[in-house]
């Protein structure tokens, strides 16, 4: 795991990469809720203002209509923001944080031309591109089990507070959020980097281009969730990493074929 | 044994032949230097040689393996420096050669540790070894790429410009260790642009343009076979006379009368029977002579006159 190794080493004296890695788990996993829960009148609000949400509510399924049958509309909605709105947010984490260090371990070394010298050595192709992906891999699911630590302990701080002293996580859907669906998500992002990387020439444009193809698929989610179209539960969140495993072994397969010698190298002048 | 043998290799880009039905053959303990203009395919060539390029069409065989076949292990007994220093501007230089050391195969921790130590004393950089590459100095990276390209011992080493952005001083150690290793029986392939390094170090050159090989040969082979002695003829006033009496020589090739000089130099077939009658003619039109000498053209002229000609060779 030598290339592991020594992009590592890269990775830990680059602030341009360690920053977001640090940001991006804090403003989710910290401030985004906290951002919630401060916005002056949530909690304050009178029970008539909230019968928009009320009428929101209603549309959800019936089991979270049950979840929260016992309580009143504060409780509610704030239950349902912690436990399933919040939720696909927490994806951003492992498509950011693979994306940030996938473009610049693959792109990034073609940029600054240390790949021929190390596509010169005879290490083989498989070697080099399996530790490309796992230096993007560890981390970012080591951020996302790190970033629901941190989500945990505010959000049950919160709920601990407001809902008499109950704790709402860890449960079975966001146990599967973090250590199924994340993971399955960063090797997409990694996948899809991998190919940017392969097109463009510097890694600002790979990190770029891959999250605005993932970015929109995870506001969907976002926005489909708020409308009531799908609600993640467990089998959503089995479902989509069923589907998105499907998607990385095409991704992953493609990523290896523009990640050949040749292909780097012709490119280079 | 040949340690290189190419036969008609080729690489194209495009539409653009870059490398052009190359062949030749470098000896083993060969110090072979190839030369060319800019975009002549130096680099390009050395490139397909350490297997970073595949041909588009011929072969290339290096240290008995094919480029295309055996290309991993080719990449095991080549080195090469490449024309961007190439390094891990991140890491130490001590941690840019233990990973390539590693690269290359030599797992064994204490031998790296003492192979990156010899290379770096040797190069003057063990004091840097601790600082990141990004701060070293254009000269410093490139000698640290030469050392990187070495790192593993192999036994035959590519150096693409290897004295570009040097001082005299590193440059010439560069030459020494050029020499001591084909001493030891290694083989050296080198692109230059500096043709009083190739004419120190090769044994024979190989000039490219355009892809394709103008010449290659023993540097005074190339020297005696393109080239013709000149005759230079200093006088003491210049007379349009004796210019127009020489140039009534038919064996004469070119006369050129050096700017506000009285300095002509002539161009001849075959200066040892020319000669007397010239300088009788110059002396009977009048002219006071100086000094004669013949001198031979220098490498550069040769060079120009070749690559300019560009005219490929059989
Ligand atoms: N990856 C590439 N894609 C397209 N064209 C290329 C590529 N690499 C080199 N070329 C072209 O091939 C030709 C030969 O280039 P090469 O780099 O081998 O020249 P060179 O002799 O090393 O020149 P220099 O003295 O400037 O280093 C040039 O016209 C160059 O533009
Ligand atoms: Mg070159």
């Amino acid at each position: 795991m030598l290339i592991f190794k020594k992009d590592w080493i890269e990775i830990r004296r680059n602030w341009q990469i360690l920053l977001p890695i640090f940001a991006i788990p804090f403003m989710i996993s910290v401030l985004l809720p906290t951002f919630i829960f401060s916005i002056p009148g949530i909690l304050s609000m009178p029970v008539s203002s909230l019968n928009g949400i009320e009428t929101l509510m209603r549309n959800l399924p019936k089991n979270i209509q049950a979840e929260v049958k016992e309580m009143n509309i504060q409780q509610a909605l704030i239950y349902i923001m912690l436990q399933y709105f919040l939720a696909p947010f927490f994806l951003v984490v492992p498509i950011m944080v693979s994306d940030v260090i996938a473009s610049d371990s693959f792109a990034g070394e073609k940029e600054r031309k240390t790949i021929e010298t190390l596509l010169a050595t005879p290490i083989s192709d498989s070697e080099l591109f399996l530790g490309k992906v796992l230096v993007a891999f560890v981390p970012s699911v080591i951020a996302t089990i790190v970033s629901f630590l941190l989500y945990s302990f505010v959000a049950n701080l919160y709920s601990v507070k407001l809902l008499n002293g109950k704790l709402i996580l860890p449960n079975l859907t966001w146990l599967l959020l973090v250590f199924c669906l994340s993971p399955t998500i960063a090797l997409t992002s990694i996948g899809l980097t991998v190919i940017v990387s392969a097109k463009v020439k510097g890694f600002r444009e790979a990190q770029q281009i891959s999250a605005g193809i993932i970015m929109p698929i995870l506001l969907m989610l976002i926005f489909s969730q708020v409308m009531g179209i799908v609600i993640l539960g467990p089998q959503v969140v089995l479902l989509l990493t069923v589907s998105l495993s499907i998607v990385n072994f095409l991704l992953l397969s493609i990523g290896i074929s523009s990640f050949g010698r040749e292909e780097i190298l012709s490119k280079l002048v | 044994m040949q340690a290189i043998e190419t036969i008609e290799l080729t690489k194209k880009f495009g539409n653009l032949v870059a490398v052009d039905k190359l062949s030749f053959e470098v000896e083993k303990g060969e110090i072979f230097g190839i030369l060319g203009p800019n975009g002549a395919g130096k680099t390009t060539t050395i490139r397909l040689l350490a297997c970073l390029l595949s041909p588009s069409s011929g072969s290339a065989n290096v240290g008995g393996f094919d480029i295309v076949k055996d290309s991993m292990k080719v990449r095991e007994i080549v080195g090469i420096q490449t024309e961007n220093p190439s390094l891990y501007e991140r890491l130490t230089a001590y941690e840019n050669l233990d990973f390539f050391a590693e690269a290359y195969g030599i797992l064994d921790s204490q031998e790296r540790r003492k192979r990156i130590r010899d290379l770096l004393d040797f190069f003057g950089l063990w004091v840097f070894k601790d600082k990141k590459v990004g701060a070293f100095s254009r000269g410093m990276k490139q000698k640290l790429s030469i050392a990187r390209a070495i790192v593993h011992d192999p036994d035959i080493i590519f150096l693409d410009e290897p004295t570009s952005g040097l001082d005299p001083e590193s440059a010439r150690e560069i030459k020494d260790l050029m020499k001591s290793f084909s001493r030891k029986g290694k083989t050296i392939v080198f692109s230059t642009h500096v043709l009083g390094d190739a004419e120190k170090l090769c044994n024979r050159v190989m000039i490219i343009s355009k892809g394709k090989r103008v010449a290659l040969g023993a540097l005074e082979e190339l020297l005696t076979n393109t080239s013709k002695p000149i005759l230079r003829i200093t006088l003491k006033k210049l007379d349009q006379r004796v210019i127009d009496a020489i140039k009534c020589f038919k064996q004469v090739k070119e006369v050129t009368v050096a700017d506000s000089s009285s300095v002509v130099s002539i161009v001849l077939d075959d200066v040892e029977t020319i000669t007397p009658e010239i300088i009788k003619s110059v002396v009977l039109n009048g002219g006071l002579i100086l000094s004669v000498n013949v001198v031979n053209q220098s490498l550069e002229d040769v060079y120009l006159k070749i690559v300019r000609g560009g005219k490929v060779e059989n």
